[in-house]
């Protein structure tokens, strides 16, 4: 193992330990900083898929509403036996969003561009209708957690589990996704992608096995994406809905972060979904009910002006400088 | 039989809404077929020429057969708008670039419509009387509602067969290099079909109106932005007049559906019929992805 492949690391170990310090010093900073950091996981896992591969997968929110279900079913029918049941949901969300992550990869990644994104969306909303249309797990009604967890684990240890253990878990998997995309981008699964995403064809023809790489690149960010809804939606809120964890704007936020940040890079992900949290969070408590009115116009902006993203802008400006060797 | 009955009358006003859809699909379709780009912000068009329908009757009580000038008005201009201050640069970007900015776009109407308008739902009731026919009785006004889409559709195909502006569409919709070659201002095209996609799409609010007369909030679009994409892959997507005739079959297949699923006990209808549209969606772009009415 090449060691100095590594250090774009290290920039990012510094940020995520300025944020954990604010977090734990500053009073009432550590809510905001989770809601960060949701952001950065979203951004980290989905970069997985999107950065790497150039596929824009509009369903990505169902990976994150099945991770959701999955952790919400172990603690319902598991809960009895105690804490187990959140291992047990954790594993669940990861296996239950690999396998619709196979399923639809195995389909739907034969279409290219618009149709790929049309056929995501269908994925989502279809699933989405599945569950409210057959009253599957709830239906409609969705599931609701919060009494049944009071009185099987107490309510100190439910708080425990939205406020604290919920957040821990949320930084946690950002880590591991961005630890994971640093060691896909140094092997030659990195170099796949890389030519897979700049000519398809060209690649296929050199003899890279392309739809290999596309689905694995596929089902590692939908097995992030089921942790993400497993512990950020059922573990921290203590509800599921179906309307909620289904809901498309949560695929556009995350490609929001993705191209803020910089497609395909380790560093843009983090920077982006830490702008983009910043600007959510501050947006909605100075102008109130008008956030979304302020971010569109910059959404639309950058996407015009700034298509490379953050860090890869920085990356262009700082080519054969020391400073290179740090950014990925 | 009450189901039978039931069941052609559905069939009957899906049949009326479904040529609405397609009017409402086709400028999503012409959009994507000259600039290949996926308008993902569609709904919110949809909403505009419901809200032009709205104010026109409840300010002016303008009817709204004679909002849909103004409509269609409104939107060239929006269309153009849009098209030089942003699309115009995207053209050759990345899907990941277009389909993020229309979204952007699509929300960015949305919440400006909100900030003028509100968040309520609101509505108003154009009553010119109610046709019996056998087990099926049908307001006018969505009778009239399916004639204007049908005029509409018919001056849109003889537009673009018959006139040289419309044939120059079609022919960057077939080959964009080869219509350049041919000397066609294939930059003109662009911003002209745009606008002309945008302005079809408000015009289409206004025939929504006529179906859901208190369903006309500032969030209305997105239910219908899906709803378009499952009808313009339906019927190819770039093809306007798959639209127009895939529209039409979705509104029979929904209403149709719709009165069979509430037969099962235990299931929603509403939900398991967008259900079984989703899943013709993949089955046709797998199988076909240039749509059952589409060409090869």
């Amino acid at each position: 193992m090449n060691i100095r492949a590594y250090k774009p690391l290290i920039p990012m170990i510094a940020v995520y330990g300025v944020l954990i310090t604010i977090a734990l010093t500053v009073d009432g900073m550590w809510q905001p900083v989770a809601y960060f950091m949701f952001y950065i996981a979203l951004g980290q896992a989905f970069n997985i898929f999107l950065g790497l591969t150039g596929y824009v997968d509009f369903g990505y929110v169902a990976f994150m509403g099945l991770g959701a279900y999955g952790m919400g079913l172990a603690i319902k029918n598991f809960g009895h036996l105690g804490l187990i049941a959140l291992p047990i949901g954790i594993f669940l969300a990861v296996i239950m969003s690999m396998l619709l992550s196979l399923a639809v990869g195995a389909v739907a990644l034969r279409l290219r561009g618009a149709y790929f994104a049309i056929a995501t969306i269908g994925v989502n909303e279809g699933f989405r209708y599945l569950v409210e249309g057959v009253r599957l797990w709830g239906g409609t009604e969705g599931m609701i957690l919060s009494g049944f967890m009071r009185k099987t684990y107490g309510r100190e240890m439910t708080n425990f589990f939205s406020t604290f253990l919920s957040d821990v878990l949320v930084i946690l998997i950002a880590f591991s996704a961005a630890v994971v995309t640093i060691a896909i981008l140094n092997k030659k699964m990195g170099y796949a992608l890389l030519a897979l995403r700049e000519d398809e064809d060209a690649a296929k023809v050199m003899g890279i096995n392309v739809t290999k790489y596309k689905i694995m690149a596929f089902i590692t960010s939908a097995g992030f994406a089921g942790l993400i809804g497993a512990t950020a939606w059922t573990l921290k809120l203590t509800y599921i809905f179906p309307e909620d964890v289904f809901n498309i704007s949560y695929t556009v936020e995350a490609i929001v972060i993705v191209m803020l940040g910089g497609a395909g890079t380790l560093l843009g992900p983090m920077f982006g979904g830490l702008i983009y949290g910043i600007m959510k969070y501050y947006l909605s408590v100075i102008f109130p009910g008008i956030q979304l009115l302020i971010l569109a116009p910059i959404l639309i902006a950058i996407v015009v002006v700034f298509p490379e993203g953050l860090i890869g802008y920085i990356r262009k400006k700082a080519r054969d400088t020391r400073l290179s060797e740090y950014l990925r | 039989m009450i189901v039978s009955e039931q069941l052609v009358s559905n069939l009957f006003y899906g049949a009326l809404l479904g040529s609405v859809y397609g009017v409402a699909t086709m400028g999503l379709s012409l959009i994507f077929g000259v600039l290949r780009i996926v308008n993902v912000g569609h709904g919110a068009f949809i909403m505009l020429g419901a809200f032009t329908a709205f104010w026109m009757f409840t300010l002016y009580s303008v009817i709204p057969i004679l909002s849909i000038p103004i409509a269609l008005i409104f939107g060239l201009a929006l269309g153009f708008i849009i098209f030089f201050s942003t699309i115009k640069r995207l053209i050759d970007a990345p899907e990941l670039s277009t389909l993020l900015a229309t979204f952007a776009i699509g929300i960015f109407i949305e919440e400006v419509a909100k900030f003028v308008w509100g968040s309520d739902y609101v509505g108003f009731s154009w009553d010119i009387g109610t046709l019996y026919l056998g087990p099926v009785t049908v307001p006018y006004t969505k009778l009239l509602a399916f004639l204007c889409s049908a005029i509409i559709a018919g001056l849109l195909y003889v537009w673009f067969t018959k006139t040289k502006l419309g044939t120059a569409i079609r022919a960057v919709v077939e080959d964009r290099e080869g219509a350049m070659v041919c000397g066609i201002n294939v930059g003109r095209i662009y911003s002209v079909s745009f606008a002309i996609g945008i302005g079809l799409t408000v015009l289409s609010g206004v025939l929504v109106t006529l179906f859901v007369p208190v369903g006309i909030n500032v969030y209305m679009g997105p239910d219908y932005t899906l709803k378009a994409f499952v009808i313009a892959v339906l019927g190819g997507l770039g093809s306007p007049w798959g639209a127009f005739v895939a529209g039409f079959l979705f509104g029979l297949f929904e209403n149709g559906s719709y009165t069979l699923l509430g037969l099962i006990p235990g299931v929603e209808p509403f939900a398991l019929t967008r259900f079984v549209a989703f899943v013709f969606l993949l089955i046709i772009l797998l199988i076909k992805p240039t749509g059952l009415l589409g060409g090869e």
